[in-house]
This record gives structure tokens, sequence and C-alpha cells, in this order.
């Protein structure tokens, strides 16, 4: 039963949401609502898990004065600072909550993000290096595609920007679609073993 | 009875599962089933353990930032099962970064698992399998300072991935580690393909679990699989014929819109 329990819960709380999507019908509709809310405790309890570790690992970090403890301290300071600050205030959507979310965690997500305009220079630069001809096929299309972006494009030429254009269009596309066909199939038949029992990866097994 | 617009689809999806359940019961019955092509990014997966255990060096694994409702977090589980138990056995360090708490106890039991199988639980570390944060560049954070810190030698980032993708696999080549990445997130894949060694395209990922595994069941899953793009290909190619050909309303595209 401990090995069939979660594969039978999966299953039935699958076939409602599956179900429910499918057909109209207010019995369906409110059997999903049920699941989704089941689903909700369940998550919650996994962020409780998930924060206990966090801690755990990060105090015995610094219990143990490991090389990087700092870093643990800093973590702990912002986990315990935040939960301590938003608690009293009841809601996330406090405006202090959220002048303090807004001056602290917002610029450093944005920070990191920012970082990506160098990440994506360097990972063109490696690229579109001419080495082999796929390479060289790859740095013709980029040249057009960034060319037929910008105004100096059109004024080299009338034709890169429709060129530009019908790389997008076709070539682009119809590679985009093959991929998102293969990997949509990939999806229904990954979420249909779970479903079924054959895929037991979500459960701790292995294959 | 339907909801207004999926008639077909339900129809569509009903044929593709039985096709699923066929050769599923095709392959437990014994006879034999078709075998896959080769797959780079998987074969590749021995060559990164290989070098990491040859160097002494950790092995970094990310399931993407993807939740339990993704499949593609469920497609990583059978990778990152393969990935433990092969460092299990030669006794090298996996380090996996989870973004979402609810990925993370799951993550944990898989690498605790392997361990078992392969009777290696006294080198088990739990504290190698970690749970960041569930911001998205948080996330990507911490798993750029693991990388920067603990230089693995392998990077392996199999799962769904969005706009951390490059920052995760730019950080990867700038250490040197060998790096094999998948998602079916089509806007990622080229980021992946310009940063990392070997790139798993869209269903690739799906099929880890079959390939790693030999499983004829699981293989047999992926055949059909390949019938359903078969069918998806005629729709296109019936399509595309009846658009150029017929004047006025297409009647696969109103059928299929039902």
């Amino acid at each position: 039963m401990r090995r069939n329990g979660p594969i039978i819960v999966g299953l039935i709380s699958g076939l409602v949401v599956i179900v429910a999507n499918f057909f109209v019908g207010t019995v369906m509709q409110t059997l999903r609502n049920e699941v989704t809310q089941w689903q909700l405790i369940a998550g919650a309890f996994a962020v409780l898990v998930g924060s206990i570790n966090l801690c755990r690992i990060h105090m015995t970090k610094i219990s143990r004065k490991k090389e990087d403890r700092f870093f643990s301290w800093v973590l702990l300071v912002g986990f315990f600072g935040f939960l301590l600050f938003g608690l009293p205030k009841g809601s996330s959507s406090h405006p202090q909550f959220q002048w303090v979310f807004k001056t602290s965690l917002e610029p450093m997500s944005a920070t990191m993000f920012a970082l990506l305009v160098f990440y994506i220079a360097s990972a063109a630069y490696r690229a579109f290096r001419v080495k082999t001809p796929e390479a060289t096929v790859l740095l013709l299309a980029a040249v057009i595609l960034m060319l037929g972006k910008v105004s100096v494009g059109r004024m080299i030429s009338e034709w890169i920007p429709q060129a530009s254009s019908w790389l997008l269009d076709y070539p682009n596309t119809a590679g985009m679609r093959g991929i998102t066909i293969g990997a949509a199939l990939g999806a229904v038949a990954t979420a249909f073993r779970v479903l079924i029992g054959i895929e037991r990866g979500h459960l701790g097994g292995i294959g | 009875m339907f909801q207004s617009g999926l008639t077909a689809t339900w129809w569509l999806q009903l044929i593709y599962c039985t096709a699923i359940v066929i050769m599923i019961n095709r392959a437990k019955g014994g006879q034999k089933v078709p075998e896959i092509y080769k797959v780079a990014g998987l074969d590749a997966l021995d060559e990164a353990i290989g070098r990491a255990t040859e160097m002494g060096k950790p092995i970094h694994y990310s399931p993407g930032i993807g939740g339990l409702d993704n499949p593609q977090t469920m497609a990583s589980f059978a990778a990152l099962g393969y990935a433990a138990k092969m460092c299990a056995r030669y006794d090298t360090t996996l380090i996996v970064s989870n973004r979402i708490s609810v990925v993370y106890p799951i993550t944990e039991e898989i690498v605790r698992q392997a361990y078992i199988q392969e009777g290696k639980l006294e080198s088990l570390n739990l504290d190698n399998v970690r749970f960041f944060s569930e911001d998205q560049f948080a996330y990507a954070s911490a798993c750029v300072g693991v990388m920067n810190r603990e230089r693995p030698a392998a990077n392996l980032l199999i799962g769904g991935f969005w706009a951390e993708s490059l920052i995760l696999a730019e950080v990867g080549a700038q250490i040197g580690a060998i790096q094999i990445a998948g998602t079916a997130n089509t806007h990622q894949i080229p980021f992946f393909v310009a940063a990392c060694d070997y790139c798993l395209i869209g269903e690739e990922i799906y099929a880890a679990g079959a390939y790693l595994s030999k499983d004829p069941i699981l293989v047999g899953n992926l055949i059909a699989q390949d019938w359903g793009k078969m069918l998806c290909t005629a729709l296109i190619v019936v399509g595309s014929l009846i658009s150029t050909f017929q004047s006025g309303p297409n009647w696969l595209n109103t059928l299929l819109r039902k």
C-alpha cells in the first residue's frame, strides 16, 4: 500500500483534473476545485519542509565554522528578518512589507537578470565563431537578423529586413513548431506514464 | 457536454494514450520493441560523470525551476536517478540544486534510493541535495555561487528552464565544466546550444528515462510517441494540401477546432 497508495491518489486526482478540463459539469468542477485545494495544502507542507532544511543546512555551516559561513549568516538574517517583519503585518501585500520587498529583493533580482546581457554577449561570441559549416550558417543568419532589426540594415539594403523577416517566419517557425509538437507529445506521454504509475521518479523511485 | 473547442483534442488524446497502452502491453508480452536512435546528450552522461570522477571534482545537477506540475521536471528525475546511481558507484560527489520546495524532498529521495541500490548508503551526504530559494534569480545566484566555489567538473541542467538558463550555462562554461543541458522550452534551447557541450532538444528529455534504463516498457512508450508525431505530420500535410487546393473554409481545421 505504501508503494501503490500514492499512485492511486495520483491516478484519481489526475483523472479528475483531466476530465474536468474537457467536460462541462458542476460535479467535475467542484471535484477539481477540491483536488486543487488539497494540492495547495500539500504544497504548503513542502514549503515548510524546504524552509526547515534550508535553515538546518546553514545553521550547521555556521556551527561548524565552515569557510563561507558569512553567506549562511546573510541567508538566515534575511530569512528570519522577512519572517519576523512580515508576520505581524498579516499579509504580504501590506505597504510596509511591500516597501522592504521592493527595496531589497526586487533590485537584487533585477541585477541578476541584468547580468544576462553579458552572458548573452559571451555565449554569442562562442557560438558565432566560424569553426564548422553549421556555425557559419548560424553566424550568417544572426548577422542578417540583427541587421534586419536595426535601421542601419534598411540603409544597407531593402533586402535585409525582408530576409530577416523570412528567416523568422519560415525556417525558424517551422523548426520551433517541430520541437514544440515533439515536446508536447513527450509531455503528454510522460504525464500519462505518471498517471498509470509506470514513471515513478516523483515517488523517489529511479527510472 | 464537451468544453467548447476541446472535442477533437479529447479524442486525439484518447487515441494517443491508447497507442501508448498498446505499446506497453506489447513490451510486457515480450514482443520485440524497435531500437531507439542514439541521443548524444544522454550518451555523454557517462562521459561527464567519468570526467568528474577522474578529476576528483563534484557534479552539479539542476532539475530546472519547474514544479511537479511540469512534465519536464518529471523527465528530469529519470536523468537525476541515473546520474545519482553512477555517482554512488564511483564515489563522486553529486550536488543537486533545487528551486521548488516540493521538488526538493523528491530529489533527496531519488538520490537516497540511488545510493541504497548501489549499496553505498554510508557515502551519502544529503547536505549536497540543497534547496535554495523559490525566487528565480535568487536560485540562479545560489547556483552560480555553488559552481564558482565548488568548481564542479560536470554541470547537468535537465528540466524546465526559463531566463536563468543562460546564467547557469555560461557560468558552467566559464569554470570549464563539461555541460549537458536539456529543456523543452523552445525559447531557452538556443542558449543551451550556444553555451553547452551537449544539448537535449525538446522531446529528448522525455526519452531520458527510457533511454538510460533500457526498460522495454518505457522504450515501447517512445514508439507510441513516434506514432503521435507521424499522426501530427499527416494532419499538417493534409491540412496544408486542403488549404492550398480547396477554396473556402478548411474542413479539417473546422473539425479540429470543434
